[in-house]
Protein backbone atom coordinates (compact mmCIF):
# COMPACT_ATOMS: atom_id res chain seq x y z
CA UNK A 1 0.00 0.00 0.00
CA UNK A 2 2.87 2.64 1.03
CA UNK A 3 4.32 2.17 -2.64
CA UNK A 4 1.32 2.44 -4.36
CA UNK A 5 0.91 5.61 -2.62
CA UNK A 6 3.93 6.83 -2.75
CA UNK A 7 4.09 6.44 -6.44
CA UNK A 8 0.59 7.98 -6.60
CA UNK A 9 1.96 10.91 -4.57
CA UNK A 10 4.90 11.10 -6.84
CA UNK A 11 3.14 11.44 -10.12
CA UNK A 12 0.45 13.32 -8.30
CA UNK A 13 3.12 16.01 -7.61
CA UNK A 14 4.44 15.85 -11.48
CA UNK A 15 1.24 16.68 -13.05
CA UNK A 16 -0.39 18.44 -10.35
CA UNK A 17 -0.67 21.40 -12.77
CA UNK A 18 -1.94 19.53 -15.65
CA UNK A 19 -5.22 18.35 -13.62
CA UNK A 20 -6.05 21.34 -11.93
CA UNK A 21 -6.40 23.13 -15.58
CA UNK A 22 -8.35 20.03 -16.82
CA UNK A 23 -11.43 21.73 -16.78
CA UNK A 24 -9.30 25.24 -18.32
CA UNK A 25 -8.65 23.35 -21.35
CA UNK A 26 -11.96 21.82 -21.73
CA UNK A 27 -13.59 25.50 -21.81
CA UNK A 28 -10.82 26.53 -24.05
CA UNK A 29 -10.76 23.85 -26.40
CA UNK A 30 -14.76 24.34 -26.78
CA UNK A 31 -13.95 28.34 -27.50
CA UNK A 32 -11.72 27.59 -30.09
CA UNK A 33 -13.87 24.51 -31.72
CA UNK A 34 -16.58 27.12 -31.90
CA UNK A 35 -14.21 29.53 -33.92
CA UNK A 36 -13.41 26.69 -36.08
CA UNK A 37 -16.82 26.25 -36.51
CA UNK A 38 -17.28 29.67 -37.30
CA UNK A 39 -14.84 29.81 -40.13
CA UNK A 40 -15.94 26.69 -41.49
CA UNK A 41 -19.36 27.96 -42.14
CA UNK A 42 -17.96 31.49 -43.61
CA UNK A 43 -15.57 30.47 -45.77
CA UNK A 44 -17.14 27.25 -47.07
CA UNK A 45 -13.90 24.78 -46.28
CA UNK A 46 -13.10 22.47 -43.77
CA UNK A 47 -9.55 22.08 -42.65
CA UNK A 48 -9.02 19.37 -41.16
CA UNK A 49 -4.97 19.07 -40.63
CA UNK A 50 -2.28 21.44 -40.55
CA UNK A 51 1.49 20.98 -40.20
CA UNK A 52 4.27 23.21 -40.98
CA UNK A 53 7.91 22.72 -40.89
CA UNK A 54 10.59 25.58 -41.71
CA UNK A 55 13.78 26.05 -42.80
CA UNK A 56 16.82 28.71 -42.10
CA UNK A 57 18.18 29.11 -45.49
CA UNK A 58 19.92 31.96 -43.97
CA UNK A 59 23.58 32.21 -45.75
CA UNK A 60 26.54 33.52 -43.89
CA UNK A 61 26.95 36.03 -46.79
CA UNK A 62 23.42 37.52 -45.83
CA UNK A 63 23.22 37.43 -42.23
CA UNK A 64 26.43 40.13 -43.01
CA UNK A 65 23.98 42.02 -44.95
CA UNK A 66 21.21 41.47 -42.48
CA UNK A 67 19.25 39.24 -44.55
CA UNK A 68 17.47 36.69 -43.48
CA UNK A 69 16.11 33.92 -45.52
CA UNK A 70 12.95 31.17 -44.52
CA UNK A 71 11.99 28.51 -46.52
CA UNK A 72 8.47 27.24 -45.00
CA UNK A 73 7.03 23.65 -46.07
CA UNK A 74 3.10 23.47 -45.37
CA UNK A 75 0.51 20.82 -45.66
CA UNK A 76 -2.87 20.79 -44.79
CA UNK A 77 -5.78 18.60 -45.73
CA UNK A 78 -9.53 18.55 -45.62
CA UNK A 79 -12.80 18.83 -47.56
CA UNK A 80 -15.46 21.29 -49.69
CA UNK A 81 -18.91 19.03 -48.81
CA UNK A 82 -17.93 15.84 -51.19
CA UNK A 83 -14.52 17.39 -52.44
CA UNK A 84 -11.90 16.58 -50.20
CA UNK A 85 -8.47 18.10 -50.79
CA UNK A 86 -4.99 17.73 -49.73
CA UNK A 87 -2.12 20.72 -50.20
CA UNK A 88 1.31 20.86 -50.21
CA UNK A 89 2.90 24.04 -50.56
CA UNK A 90 6.06 26.44 -49.59
CA UNK A 91 6.96 29.93 -48.89
CA UNK A 92 10.15 31.67 -48.99
CA UNK A 93 10.18 34.40 -46.49
CA UNK A 94 13.11 36.82 -47.48
CA UNK A 95 13.63 39.47 -44.62
CA UNK A 96 16.02 42.91 -45.45
CA UNK A 97 16.55 45.73 -44.55
CA UNK A 98 13.37 47.45 -45.78
CA UNK A 99 10.93 45.02 -45.99
CA UNK A 100 9.94 41.54 -45.58
CA UNK A 101 8.36 39.73 -48.70
CA UNK A 102 6.50 36.31 -48.85
CA UNK A 103 5.99 34.12 -51.98
CA UNK A 104 4.37 31.16 -52.55
CA UNK A 105 6.83 29.17 -54.05
CA UNK A 106 5.38 25.84 -54.88
CA UNK A 107 1.62 24.20 -55.13
CA UNK A 108 0.60 20.53 -55.16
CA UNK A 109 -3.02 20.26 -54.38
CA UNK A 110 -4.69 17.01 -54.78
CA UNK A 111 -8.31 16.83 -55.05
CA UNK A 112 -11.11 13.90 -54.37
CA UNK A 113 -13.13 13.18 -56.25
CA UNK A 114 -11.27 13.01 -59.58
CA UNK A 115 -14.00 12.48 -61.91
CA UNK A 116 -14.98 16.29 -61.73
CA UNK A 117 -13.65 17.53 -64.72
CA UNK A 118 -14.90 20.61 -64.56
CA UNK A 119 -12.32 21.27 -61.51
CA UNK A 120 -9.53 19.33 -63.17
CA UNK A 121 -8.23 22.11 -65.26
CA UNK A 122 -9.09 24.78 -62.62
CA UNK A 123 -6.70 23.35 -60.07
CA UNK A 124 -3.52 22.85 -62.77
CA UNK A 125 -4.38 26.39 -63.24
CA UNK A 126 -4.09 27.55 -59.76
CA UNK A 127 -0.81 25.51 -59.40
CA UNK A 128 0.48 27.24 -61.70
CA UNK A 129 -0.12 30.66 -60.62
CA UNK A 130 0.41 29.41 -57.09
CA UNK A 131 -2.78 30.95 -56.18
CA UNK A 132 -3.78 29.28 -53.01
CA UNK A 133 -6.82 32.04 -52.15
CA UNK A 134 -8.13 31.70 -55.29
CA UNK A 135 -8.09 28.18 -55.07
CA UNK A 136 -10.23 27.82 -51.89
CA UNK A 137 -12.65 30.88 -52.98
CA UNK A 138 -13.36 28.71 -56.24
CA UNK A 139 -13.69 25.71 -55.11
CA UNK A 140 -16.36 27.22 -52.07
CA UNK A 141 -18.48 28.65 -55.13
CA UNK A 142 -17.84 25.61 -57.75
CA UNK A 143 -19.09 23.44 -54.66
CA UNK A 144 -22.33 25.50 -53.59
CA UNK A 145 -23.13 25.73 -58.01
CA UNK A 146 -22.59 22.28 -57.55
CA UNK A 147 -24.77 21.34 -54.81
CA UNK A 148 -27.57 23.33 -55.82
CA UNK A 149 -27.37 21.89 -59.56
CA UNK A 150 -28.03 18.88 -58.19
CA UNK A 151 -30.79 19.49 -56.03
CA UNK A 152 -32.61 21.35 -58.63
CA UNK A 153 -32.25 18.03 -61.01
CA UNK A 154 -33.07 15.53 -58.28
CA UNK A 155 -35.96 17.61 -57.48
CA UNK A 156 -37.25 17.59 -61.08
CA UNK A 157 -36.35 13.75 -61.56
CA UNK A 158 -38.54 13.14 -58.30
CA UNK A 159 -41.29 15.18 -59.34
CA UNK A 160 -41.86 13.70 -62.82
CA UNK A 161 -39.69 10.57 -62.92
CA UNK A 162 -40.62 8.66 -66.14
CA UNK A 163 -39.86 11.85 -67.94
CA UNK A 164 -36.81 13.19 -66.39
CA UNK A 165 -33.63 11.04 -66.37
CA UNK A 166 -29.90 11.84 -65.39
CA UNK A 167 -27.65 10.65 -68.23
CA UNK A 168 -24.81 10.50 -65.58
CA UNK A 169 -26.41 9.80 -61.76
CA UNK A 170 -27.05 12.47 -59.52
CA UNK A 171 -24.01 14.81 -60.09
CA UNK A 172 -24.97 14.54 -63.87
CA UNK A 173 -24.31 17.76 -65.60
CA UNK A 174 -26.96 17.36 -67.94
CA UNK A 175 -30.34 16.56 -67.47
CA UNK A 176 -32.59 14.70 -70.55
CA UNK A 177 -36.47 15.03 -70.55
CA UNK A 178 -38.37 12.48 -72.96
CA UNK A 179 -41.58 11.69 -73.22
CA UNK A 180 -42.62 8.14 -72.96
CA UNK A 181 -45.99 8.85 -75.22
CA UNK A 182 -44.00 10.73 -77.38
CA UNK A 183 -40.78 9.11 -78.41
CA UNK A 184 -38.34 10.80 -80.52
CA UNK A 185 -38.95 13.81 -79.04
CA UNK A 186 -36.34 14.96 -76.75
CA UNK A 187 -35.17 18.01 -74.38
CA UNK A 188 -31.44 17.88 -72.95
CA UNK A 189 -30.78 20.49 -70.40
CA UNK A 190 -26.64 20.80 -69.84
CA UNK A 191 -25.80 22.76 -66.68
CA UNK A 192 -22.24 23.09 -66.87
CA UNK A 193 -20.56 25.23 -64.26
CA UNK A 194 -17.09 27.13 -65.65
CA UNK A 195 -14.68 28.71 -63.63
CA UNK A 196 -13.06 31.67 -65.64
CA UNK A 197 -8.81 33.14 -65.77
CA UNK A 198 -9.54 34.54 -62.64
CA UNK A 199 -11.25 32.03 -60.76
CA UNK A 200 -15.17 33.20 -60.78
CA UNK A 201 -17.38 30.71 -61.21
CA UNK A 202 -20.35 31.13 -63.38
CA UNK A 203 -23.27 28.66 -65.24
CA UNK A 204 -23.29 28.20 -68.32
CA UNK A 205 -26.68 26.71 -70.01
CA UNK A 206 -27.20 25.01 -72.95
CA UNK A 207 -30.39 23.88 -74.32
CA UNK A 208 -30.67 21.04 -77.02
CA UNK A 209 -33.90 20.00 -78.61
CA UNK A 210 -34.54 16.61 -80.50
CA UNK A 211 -38.07 16.56 -82.54
CA UNK A 212 -38.65 13.86 -84.91
CA UNK A 213 -38.95 15.09 -88.73
CA UNK A 214 -42.06 13.12 -89.86
CA UNK A 215 -44.37 15.63 -89.16
CA UNK A 216 -45.64 18.43 -86.69
CA UNK A 217 -47.09 17.05 -83.78
CA UNK A 218 -49.77 19.91 -82.15
CA UNK A 219 -48.35 21.52 -79.22
CA UNK A 220 -44.61 21.54 -79.67
CA UNK A 221 -43.73 25.20 -80.97
CA UNK A 222 -46.03 26.04 -77.91
CA UNK A 223 -43.66 24.28 -75.90
CA UNK A 224 -40.81 25.77 -76.90
CA UNK A 225 -42.47 28.64 -76.49
CA UNK A 226 -42.82 28.25 -73.07
CA UNK A 227 -38.98 27.73 -72.52
CA UNK A 228 -38.13 30.90 -74.37
CA UNK A 229 -35.38 29.08 -75.93
CA UNK A 230 -33.29 32.07 -77.90
CA UNK A 231 -32.90 33.85 -74.52
CA UNK A 232 -30.81 31.27 -72.90
CA UNK A 233 -30.00 34.55 -70.43
CA UNK A 234 -33.09 34.58 -69.42
CA UNK A 235 -33.40 30.82 -68.80
CA UNK A 236 -30.19 30.92 -66.65
CA UNK A 237 -31.49 33.53 -64.73
CA UNK A 238 -34.66 32.06 -63.37
CA UNK A 239 -32.64 28.96 -62.61
CA UNK A 240 -30.45 30.67 -61.05
CA UNK A 241 -32.43 32.43 -58.78
CA UNK A 242 -34.13 29.48 -57.77
CA UNK A 243 -37.42 30.29 -59.27
CA UNK A 244 -37.58 26.88 -61.60
CA UNK A 245 -41.67 27.67 -62.14
CA UNK A 246 -40.97 28.41 -65.31
CA UNK A 247 -39.39 24.92 -66.23
CA UNK A 248 -41.88 23.24 -63.48
CA UNK A 249 -44.81 24.26 -66.15
CA UNK A 250 -43.12 23.64 -69.60
CA UNK A 251 -42.20 19.91 -67.92
CA UNK A 252 -45.28 19.67 -66.54
CA UNK A 253 -47.25 20.63 -70.09
CA UNK A 254 -44.76 18.55 -71.53
CA UNK A 255 -45.45 15.43 -69.07
CA UNK A 256 -49.02 16.03 -69.47
CA UNK A 257 -49.35 16.51 -73.32
CA UNK A 258 -47.24 13.76 -74.05
CA UNK B 1 71.69 -17.20 -58.85
CA UNK B 2 71.14 -13.83 -57.78
CA UNK B 3 70.95 -12.42 -60.97
CA UNK B 4 70.24 -9.01 -61.38
CA UNK B 5 66.80 -8.36 -61.87
CA UNK B 6 65.58 -5.63 -63.98
CA UNK B 7 62.05 -5.59 -62.15
CA UNK B 8 63.50 -5.71 -58.68
CA UNK B 9 65.69 -2.69 -56.94
CA UNK B 10 69.19 -2.97 -56.59
CA UNK B 11 69.33 -3.24 -52.54
CA UNK B 12 67.18 -6.41 -52.69
CA UNK B 13 69.82 -8.43 -54.88
CA UNK B 14 72.41 -7.42 -52.74
CA UNK B 15 73.54 -9.76 -49.85
CA UNK B 16 71.36 -12.29 -51.48
CA UNK B 17 71.21 -15.60 -49.70
CA UNK B 18 71.56 -13.95 -46.55
CA UNK B 19 68.88 -11.09 -47.11
CA UNK B 20 66.64 -14.06 -48.37
CA UNK B 21 67.55 -15.86 -45.27
CA UNK B 22 66.28 -12.62 -43.17
CA UNK B 23 63.26 -12.67 -44.47
CA UNK B 24 62.33 -15.70 -44.21
CA UNK B 25 63.50 -15.64 -40.40
CA UNK B 26 60.83 -12.74 -40.70
CA UNK B 27 58.16 -14.09 -41.78
CA UNK B 28 58.39 -17.12 -39.37
CA UNK B 29 58.18 -15.44 -36.24
CA UNK B 30 55.53 -12.84 -37.69
CA UNK B 31 53.30 -15.92 -38.63
CA UNK B 32 54.03 -17.47 -34.87
CA UNK B 33 52.73 -14.13 -33.64
CA UNK B 34 49.51 -14.34 -35.65
CA UNK B 35 49.51 -17.96 -34.69
CA UNK B 36 49.87 -17.03 -31.12
CA UNK B 37 47.66 -13.94 -31.36
CA UNK B 38 44.51 -15.34 -32.15
CA UNK B 39 45.04 -17.59 -29.28
CA UNK B 40 45.21 -14.00 -26.90
CA UNK B 41 42.55 -12.78 -29.26
CA UNK B 42 40.40 -15.81 -28.47
CA UNK B 43 41.01 -15.62 -24.61
CA UNK B 44 39.94 -12.27 -24.80
CA UNK B 45 36.92 -13.07 -26.68
CA UNK B 46 35.78 -15.15 -24.26
CA UNK B 47 36.09 -13.08 -21.34
CA UNK B 48 34.28 -10.39 -23.16
CA UNK B 49 31.38 -13.15 -24.22
CA UNK B 50 30.71 -14.28 -20.74
CA UNK B 51 30.69 -10.69 -19.42
CA UNK B 52 27.65 -9.46 -21.76
CA UNK B 53 26.25 -12.86 -21.42
CA UNK B 54 26.23 -11.72 -17.59
CA UNK B 55 25.18 -8.67 -17.84
CA UNK B 56 22.24 -9.64 -20.15
CA UNK B 57 21.25 -11.92 -17.40
CA UNK B 58 21.52 -8.88 -15.13
CA UNK B 59 19.39 -6.23 -17.44
CA UNK B 60 16.55 -8.84 -18.02
CA UNK B 61 16.42 -9.52 -14.20
CA UNK B 62 16.33 -5.57 -14.12
CA UNK B 63 13.12 -5.45 -16.81
CA UNK B 64 11.30 -7.74 -14.89
CA UNK B 65 11.44 -6.14 -12.08
CA UNK B 66 10.97 -2.62 -12.86
CA UNK B 67 7.59 -4.37 -14.93
CA UNK B 68 6.78 -6.15 -11.84
CA UNK B 69 6.71 -2.85 -9.80
CA UNK B 70 5.47 -1.18 -12.64
CA UNK B 71 2.11 -3.24 -12.80
CA UNK B 72 1.68 -3.37 -9.38
CA UNK B 73 1.35 0.27 -9.38
CA UNK B 74 -0.89 0.47 -11.50
CA UNK B 75 -3.08 -2.30 -10.26
CA UNK B 76 -2.85 -0.23 -6.19
CA UNK B 77 -3.53 2.89 -8.14
CA UNK B 78 -6.62 1.30 -9.97
CA UNK B 79 -7.69 0.35 -6.78
CA UNK B 80 -7.12 3.15 -5.16
CA UNK B 81 -7.94 6.19 -7.55
CA UNK B 82 -9.41 4.40 -10.72
CA UNK B 83 -11.08 7.85 -12.11
CA UNK B 84 -7.70 9.41 -11.62
CA UNK B 85 -5.81 6.84 -14.10
CA UNK B 86 -8.39 7.03 -16.73
CA UNK B 87 -8.17 10.94 -16.34
CA UNK B 88 -4.66 11.30 -17.15
CA UNK B 89 -5.26 9.66 -20.48
CA UNK B 90 -8.03 12.06 -20.77
CA UNK B 91 -5.72 14.83 -20.26
CA UNK B 92 -3.21 13.70 -22.69
CA UNK B 93 -6.09 13.33 -25.29
CA UNK B 94 -7.52 16.66 -24.35
CA UNK B 95 -4.06 18.75 -24.99
CA UNK B 96 -3.41 16.63 -28.20
CA UNK B 97 -7.20 18.07 -29.65
CA UNK B 98 -6.50 21.94 -28.29
CA UNK B 99 -2.91 21.87 -30.68
CA UNK B 100 -4.80 20.17 -33.45
CA UNK B 101 -7.34 22.96 -33.03
CA UNK B 102 -5.09 25.19 -32.94
CA UNK B 103 -3.03 24.53 -35.91
CA UNK B 104 -6.12 24.16 -37.83
CA UNK B 105 -6.85 27.88 -37.03
CA UNK B 106 -3.78 28.99 -38.10
CA UNK B 107 -3.77 27.10 -41.49
CA UNK B 108 -7.01 29.19 -42.27
CA UNK B 109 -5.47 32.32 -43.09
CA UNK B 110 -4.19 30.36 -46.08
CA UNK B 111 -8.09 30.29 -47.63
CA UNK B 112 -7.79 33.95 -47.54
CA UNK B 113 -9.90 34.34 -44.24
CA UNK B 114 -9.47 33.94 -41.10
CA UNK B 115 -10.41 34.95 -37.66
CA UNK B 116 -11.05 35.10 -33.58
CA UNK B 117 -14.32 35.65 -31.70
CA UNK B 118 -14.84 38.04 -29.66
CA UNK B 119 -16.72 39.22 -26.76
CA UNK B 120 -18.57 41.38 -29.37
CA UNK B 121 -18.85 39.10 -32.17
CA UNK B 122 -16.28 38.26 -34.40
CA UNK B 123 -12.90 40.29 -35.89
CA UNK B 124 -12.17 38.98 -39.62
CA UNK B 125 -9.36 39.07 -40.75
CA UNK B 126 -8.34 39.13 -44.37
CA UNK B 127 -5.37 38.55 -46.34
CA UNK B 128 -4.43 39.68 -49.93
CA UNK B 129 -2.16 38.05 -52.42
CA UNK B 130 -0.94 39.05 -55.85
CA UNK B 131 -0.06 36.29 -58.52
CA UNK B 132 1.58 33.97 -55.62
CA UNK B 133 2.99 37.10 -53.34
CA UNK B 134 1.72 37.46 -50.22
CA UNK B 135 0.29 41.03 -49.71
CA UNK B 136 -0.92 43.13 -46.56
CA UNK B 137 -3.55 42.02 -44.04
CA UNK B 138 -6.93 44.11 -42.98
CA UNK B 139 -9.12 43.57 -40.63
CA UNK B 140 -13.07 44.03 -39.91
CA UNK B 141 -14.34 44.19 -36.01
CA UNK B 142 -17.91 43.12 -36.53
CA UNK B 143 -20.29 43.63 -33.42
CA UNK B 144 -22.98 40.29 -33.52
CA UNK B 145 -26.18 43.06 -32.96
CA UNK B 146 -29.47 43.87 -34.56
CA UNK B 147 -28.30 45.48 -36.87
CA UNK B 148 -24.88 43.73 -37.30
CA UNK B 149 -22.33 46.64 -37.49
CA UNK B 150 -18.69 47.13 -37.85
CA UNK B 151 -16.94 48.51 -34.83
CA UNK B 152 -13.66 48.86 -36.16
CA UNK B 153 -11.02 47.88 -39.52
CA UNK B 154 -7.89 48.85 -41.29
CA UNK B 155 -9.52 49.34 -44.45
CA UNK B 156 -8.20 52.09 -46.27
CA UNK B 157 -10.32 54.85 -46.79
CA UNK B 158 -10.80 54.78 -50.42
CA UNK B 159 -12.07 51.39 -50.80
CA UNK B 160 -16.00 51.51 -50.95
CA UNK B 161 -16.59 49.59 -47.12
CA UNK B 162 -19.57 51.68 -46.50
CA UNK B 163 -20.78 50.67 -49.75
CA UNK B 164 -20.59 47.36 -49.31
CA UNK B 165 -21.48 47.36 -46.13
CA UNK B 166 -24.83 48.85 -47.31
CA UNK B 167 -25.62 46.61 -50.00
CA UNK B 168 -24.33 42.73 -47.98
CA UNK B 169 -23.67 43.48 -44.51
CA UNK B 170 -27.64 42.87 -42.76
CA UNK B 171 -28.58 40.11 -45.18
CA UNK B 172 -25.31 37.85 -45.97
CA UNK B 173 -22.01 38.49 -44.28
CA UNK B 174 -20.26 35.76 -46.22
CA UNK B 175 -21.33 38.06 -49.69
CA UNK B 176 -20.51 41.25 -47.70
CA UNK B 177 -16.72 39.64 -47.12
CA UNK B 178 -15.85 38.12 -50.60
CA UNK B 179 -16.93 41.72 -52.07
CA UNK B 180 -14.62 43.13 -49.62
CA UNK B 181 -11.89 40.26 -50.28
CA UNK B 182 -11.92 41.13 -54.11
CA UNK B 183 -11.91 44.91 -53.69
CA UNK B 184 -8.78 44.70 -51.07
CA UNK B 185 -7.28 41.80 -53.20
CA UNK B 186 -7.62 43.87 -56.39
CA UNK B 187 -6.31 46.95 -54.40
CA UNK B 188 -2.92 45.23 -53.27
CA UNK B 189 -2.56 43.73 -56.57
CA UNK B 190 -2.64 47.25 -58.52
CA UNK B 191 -0.41 48.46 -55.22
CA UNK B 192 2.34 46.18 -56.19
CA UNK B 193 2.64 46.64 -59.85
CA UNK B 194 3.49 50.09 -59.16
CA UNK B 195 5.85 49.49 -56.61
CA UNK B 196 7.05 46.99 -58.61
CA UNK B 197 7.53 48.82 -61.61
CA UNK B 198 8.69 52.10 -59.73
CA UNK B 199 11.39 49.88 -57.50
CA UNK B 200 12.91 47.67 -60.57
CA UNK B 201 12.45 49.77 -63.14
CA UNK B 202 13.34 53.17 -62.62
CA UNK B 203 15.99 52.83 -65.21
CA UNK B 204 13.26 53.01 -67.81
CA UNK B 205 11.06 55.91 -66.30
CA UNK B 206 12.23 59.17 -67.19
CA UNK B 207 10.03 61.03 -65.13
CA UNK B 208 8.35 59.82 -61.71
CA UNK B 209 5.25 57.47 -61.70
CA UNK B 210 2.17 59.24 -60.83
CA UNK B 211 -0.53 57.43 -59.42
CA UNK B 212 -3.74 57.90 -56.94
CA UNK B 213 -4.25 56.25 -53.44
CA UNK B 214 -6.41 53.61 -54.86
CA UNK B 215 -3.56 52.90 -57.55
CA UNK B 216 -6.40 52.77 -60.19
CA UNK B 217 -4.98 55.55 -62.22
CA UNK B 218 -1.49 55.84 -63.05
CA UNK B 219 0.28 58.06 -65.81
CA UNK B 220 3.71 57.84 -65.97
CA UNK B 221 6.62 57.85 -69.04
CA UNK B 222 9.07 56.00 -70.72
CA UNK B 223 11.61 55.15 -73.08
CA UNK B 224 12.57 51.83 -74.18
CA UNK B 225 16.32 52.95 -74.63
CA UNK B 226 17.10 55.47 -72.03
CA UNK B 227 20.40 56.37 -73.27
CA UNK B 228 18.98 56.66 -76.83
CA UNK B 229 17.84 59.46 -78.99
CA UNK B 230 14.41 58.69 -78.96
CA UNK B 231 11.49 60.89 -77.46
CA UNK B 232 9.25 58.52 -74.27
CA UNK B 233 6.43 57.23 -74.49
CA UNK B 234 3.29 58.42 -72.46
CA UNK B 235 0.98 56.41 -70.70
CA UNK B 236 -1.79 56.66 -68.96
CA UNK B 237 -3.32 53.23 -67.29
CA UNK B 238 -6.95 53.98 -65.59
CA UNK B 239 -8.55 50.78 -64.05
CA UNK B 240 -12.27 51.03 -63.56
CA UNK B 241 -13.10 47.69 -62.32
CA UNK B 242 -12.14 47.86 -58.61
CA UNK B 243 -12.03 44.50 -58.57
CA UNK B 244 -9.25 43.81 -61.30
CA UNK B 245 -6.21 44.64 -61.63
CA UNK B 246 -5.63 44.88 -64.85
CA UNK B 247 -6.88 48.34 -66.65
CA UNK B 248 -9.88 48.86 -68.60
CA UNK B 249 -8.39 52.01 -70.20
CA UNK B 250 -5.12 52.38 -71.51
CA UNK B 251 -3.60 55.39 -73.86
CA UNK B 252 -0.29 55.54 -74.87
CA UNK B 253 1.07 58.77 -76.45
CA UNK B 254 4.49 60.08 -78.54
CA UNK B 255 5.54 63.37 -76.81
CA UNK B 256 7.38 64.09 -79.33
CA UNK B 257 7.06 66.94 -82.09
CA UNK B 258 7.39 65.23 -85.33
CA UNK B 259 4.90 62.67 -86.49
CA UNK B 260 5.87 58.97 -85.86
CA UNK B 261 7.71 56.85 -88.58
CA UNK B 262 5.55 53.22 -88.88
CA UNK B 263 7.73 51.79 -86.78
CA UNK B 264 7.37 53.56 -84.10
CA UNK B 265 3.72 53.82 -84.45
CA UNK B 266 3.47 49.78 -84.32
CA UNK B 267 5.08 49.59 -81.29
CA UNK B 268 3.19 52.44 -79.41
CA UNK B 269 -0.05 50.29 -80.47
CA UNK B 270 1.46 47.36 -79.41
CA UNK B 271 2.36 48.75 -76.58
CA UNK B 272 -1.39 49.61 -75.42
CA UNK B 273 -2.31 46.22 -76.04
CA UNK B 274 0.55 44.82 -73.59
CA UNK B 275 -0.62 47.00 -70.67
CA UNK B 276 -4.31 45.58 -70.85
CA UNK B 277 -2.93 42.32 -70.99
CA UNK B 278 -0.34 41.85 -68.65
CA UNK B 279 0.16 43.08 -65.29
CA UNK B 280 2.55 46.62 -65.08
CA UNK B 281 6.03 44.97 -63.83
CA UNK B 282 5.75 42.11 -66.48
CA UNK B 283 5.87 44.38 -69.37
CA UNK B 284 8.20 46.32 -68.56
CA UNK B 285 10.50 43.41 -67.37
CA UNK B 286 9.99 42.32 -71.47
CA UNK B 287 10.99 46.24 -71.95
CA UNK B 288 13.88 45.27 -69.88
CA UNK B 289 14.72 41.83 -71.75
CA UNK B 290 14.33 42.93 -75.06
CA UNK B 291 16.78 45.43 -73.92
CA UNK B 292 19.51 43.01 -73.06
CA UNK B 293 18.96 41.46 -76.57
CA UNK B 294 19.37 44.57 -78.33
CA UNK B 295 22.35 45.40 -76.45
CA UNK B 296 23.70 41.68 -77.25
CA UNK B 297 23.45 42.45 -80.87
CA UNK B 298 25.12 45.90 -80.50
CA UNK B 299 27.97 44.35 -78.90
CA UNK B 300 28.59 41.26 -81.59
Amino acid sequence: MSLATKSFQAIHQFNSEGWKSSKDLKSQLGHLESELSFLSTLTGINIRNYSKQTEDLTGTEMTEKSIRKVLQRHRLSGNCHMVTFQLEFQILEIQNKERLSSAVTDLNIIMEPTECSELSEFVSRAEERKDLFMFFRSLHFFVEWFEYRKRTFKHFKEKYPDAVHLSEGPSSPSIVIRSASQPGFELVIVWRIQIDEDGKVFPKLDLLTKVPQRGRVPGCSCFRCLLNMPSKAAYFLWVSQGKNQKLEISLMYFSIKF
Amino acid sequence: MEQANPLRPDGESKGGVLAHLERLETQMSKSRKQSEEPQSVQAQEGALGTKIHKLRHLRDELRAAVRHRQASVKASIANVEPNLAVEMSEQEVLEEKLENVKAVLQAYRFTGLSGKLTSRGVCVCINTAFEGNLLDSYFVDLVIQKPLRIHHHSVPVFIPLEEIAAKYLQTNIQHFLFSLCEYLNAYSGRKYQADRLQSDFAALLTGPLQRNPLCNLLSFTYKLDPGGQSFPFCARLLYKDLTATLPTDVTVTYQGVDALSTSWEEQRASHETLFCMKPLHQVFASFARKGEKLDMSLVS
